[in-house]
């Protein structure tokens, strides 16, 4: 199978290249990370790329498949059309290789403030939800923040330092419909400006690529709803199924 | 809504708007589909009618503030220089002016 994979040392090269690989299946190879890593053993140990996991949990091994983004460890290698192309997370800076820069794309999802805000007495125990509230938070506490969604959404790629991205309003969105947090007002009003939320143009890119099945694009849209006070329905966000990278 | 809502506001006015011009093309093309005028005349009546002058009129209205919204955002997306952002945008808001004033002229000027 023949695999074109972006390289760049930036000690070493003046800029990016894309370099063949060949290499012959095995029974064992299933997923499109476990070739890459036999690339790196067998031909290349240069070849420089971020994997934890290896089973879609932690997102740390999302790349540009065949031009659509995906995490590697998930994704059926003997489904690609040949040659199959790998890159970076497309608008992130390239550190080396497959591997980019996340430093900005963490930025933004700090700045939404990703934890709960409660200045209540701590309780005892726990702070409690009912069921129907809990059942809110599906479809948007399972991101793994692997950032497939950011770095192919159009309006990150324009505005990618004041657009906070499809991760991290679906993070906003998880902890506004949060029943334990007290900041809910606070939350919006820091989103209504002209670019943290509103440069959304719902293309649905995020939706389209995340791994998870998540929709990122819906969680935009209750927020905009939340914000004008108009009901959008009870329950979490709806997953679905992904469609398989070609 | 303060100054701060603005963007809140223009997805609101876009949204609103969108849906008006669908109700009343769907309106306009049912008209034509199920009693069509038969002659120049009929047809002039119904669209001066002081109902219809309205409702065209709110629809016009609708679809300027439409595009205001759609190409404001277009360069907000793009354009990154001030000066050049300022002044596209006054170009955009001079040509959808006009466009406004001619629309008010075609349908305020009575023909025989």
């Amino acid at each position: 199978m023949r695999f074109s994979i972006f390289r760049y040392n930036p000690e070493r090269d003046e800029k990016p290249y894309m370099q063949a690989f060949d290499i012959e299946l095995k029974p064992t190879d299933r997923m499109l990370l476990d070739v890459i890593l036999r690339i790196r053993d067998s031909q290349d140990d240069s070849l420089t790329l971020r994997k934890s996991c290896r089973e879609g949990v932690c997102g740390s091994d999302a790349i540009n498949i065949n031009g659509r983004n995906g995490l590697a460890c998930v994704t059926p290698v003997r489904e690609l059309k040949e040659p199959v192309e790998l890159r970076p997370l497309p608008t992130f800076p390239v550190v080396r290789d497959l591997v980019v820069d996340m430093t900005r794309f963490y930025k933004q999802y700090h700045s939404i403030k990703p934890y709960l805000v409660n200045d209540e007495a701590v309780p005892e125990k726990e702070r409690l939800q009912s069921p129907e509230d809990r059942d809110k938070l599906d479809g948007s506490y399972e991101c793994i923040l692997c950032a497939c969604c950011t770095s192919q959404c159009p309006s990150s790629w324009w505005n990618p330092d004041k657009f906070v991205g499809p991760a991290g309003l679906l993070q906003a969105y998880r902890f506004i419909v949060d029943s334990r947090d007290r900041v809910t007002q606070e939350r919006l009003d820091d989103l209504t400006d002209p670019y943290r939320l509103f440069r959304c143009r719902t293309i649905m890119n995020c939706t389209e690529v995340c791994p998870k099945g998540l929709s990122p694009s819906r969680a935009i849209e209750r927020i905009r709803l939340e914000m004008v006070k108009v009901d959008h329905g009870e329950g979490g966000l709806a997953l679905h199924r992904v469609p398989p990278i070609r | 809504m303060n100054r701060k809502h603005t963007a809140l506001r223009g997805w609101l006015v876009q949204r609103v708007s969108a849906i008006y011009m669908f109700l009343f093309i769907v309106f306009f093309l049912t008209h034509f589909v199920v009693d069509p005028p038969q002659h120049y005349a009929e047809w002039h009546a119904w669209i001066t009618s002081a109902a219809m002058s309205i409702a065209t009129a709110a629809f016009f209205a609708a679809l300027l503030a439409h595009a205001w919204v759609g190409l404001r955002d277009v360069l907000m997306d793009y354009v990154h220089a001030t000066i050049a952002r300022v002044a596209l945008l006054g170009l955009v808001g001079f040509g959808l002016t006009t466009a406004g004033v001619w629309v008010v002229r075609i349908l305020w000027t009575r023909h025989g």
